[in-house]
């Protein structure tokens, strides 16, 4: 399968994730739409790894490290992502994001 | 061809799902779907040990971490519904992108590269060569995701610890 079918594919994997942080309202169905985009981010990386590896070994598994950084970043983001939730939540019961527009600038 | 149609097609069903269904659970069961099918995805573009990494970090801890969050506040569907406006205006942004990518990733065809030289270049995207790329040209990287994990895990740490001493703080 050549690069451009899974670079499309991606890119209609982030669109949907993008859609749903911009219409679901509970923070933590924002949070699961970023992991989705973010999982789109690292298809594309995966397919162009493939891609570039007959120019060299090192530069194709590049694109594979990068997205071994990815993960690690991921998960930081949602151990303290989740803990913030859990701390609004306590207080608030809800975590619906309009009743925290205060929050902003 | 086929391996990939239908891997496309069950991931952008579970894509739709996690954005479209109004349970969180359900949700997030679907985005535990999507998440395994791109391991199967990262195996066809040899990155085993990714696939690998995927299923156990991914579809493992952080969906565990998800759903124990879902399940402890007992979340349940979504009172009000965003604006029918907006939520077009979202859905026309969110079709409008994907296209523009997406046509524009198709308008430049390249040659699918050669399976042989992929997997002798890659040899399944192994430990052992990512290794030599995250300690080589990625050192600065690594040690920086080293001091964010610890950051990330001082934060959660401080979040709860608050918590804590406050207890009547509603």
């Amino acid at each position: 399968m050549a690069t451009e079918y899974y670079v499309a594919l991606s890119a209609l994997i982030f669109a949907i994730g993008a859609v749903g942080v911009l219409t679901r309202r509970s923070a933590i169905m924002i949070f699961l739409s970023v992991e989705l985009m973010l999982n789109a981010a690292n298809l594309a990386l995966v397919a162009y790894a493939r891609h570039w590896a007959a120019a060299g070994t090192l530069v194709g598994i590049t694109g594979q490290t990068a997205v071994f950084i990815i993960l690690a970043v991921a998960a930081a983001e949602v151990a303290v992502g989740l803990g913030i939730l859990v701390t609004i939540f306590r207080r608030r019961i809800s975590t619906n994001v309009d009743n925290l527009s205060e929050v902003r600038l | 061809m086929i391996t990939f149609a239908v891997l496309a097609v069950v991931l952008v069903i579970g894509a739709l799902g996690v954005v479209l269904l109004r349970q969180p659970v359900h949700a997030a069961l679907s985005l535990v779907g999507t998440l395994l099918t791109l391991a199967v995805v990262f195996v066809t573009l040899e990155a085993h040990f990714l696939a690998a990494i995927q299923v156990i970090v991914y579809g493992g801890a952080i969906m565990v971490l998800f759903l124990f969050v879902i399940m402890l506040l007992n979340l349940q569907e979504e009172a009000t519904k965003t604006r029918a406006a907006y939520r077009w205006i979202a859905y026309v942004v969110g079709v409008v992108a994907a296209a523009a990518i997406a046509t524009g990733a198709l308008l430049d065809p390249r040659q699918a590269p050669d399976a042989l030289a992929v997997s002798d270049a890659l040899r399944g995207g192994s430990p052992e060569l990512i290794a030599q790329v995250l300690f080589g040209e990625f050192m600065l990287a690594f040690q920086l995701v080293g001091v964010l994990l610890l950051t990330a895990m001082v934060g959660a740490v401080a979040l709860v610890q608050r918590q804590a001493e406050t207890p009547g703080a509603r």
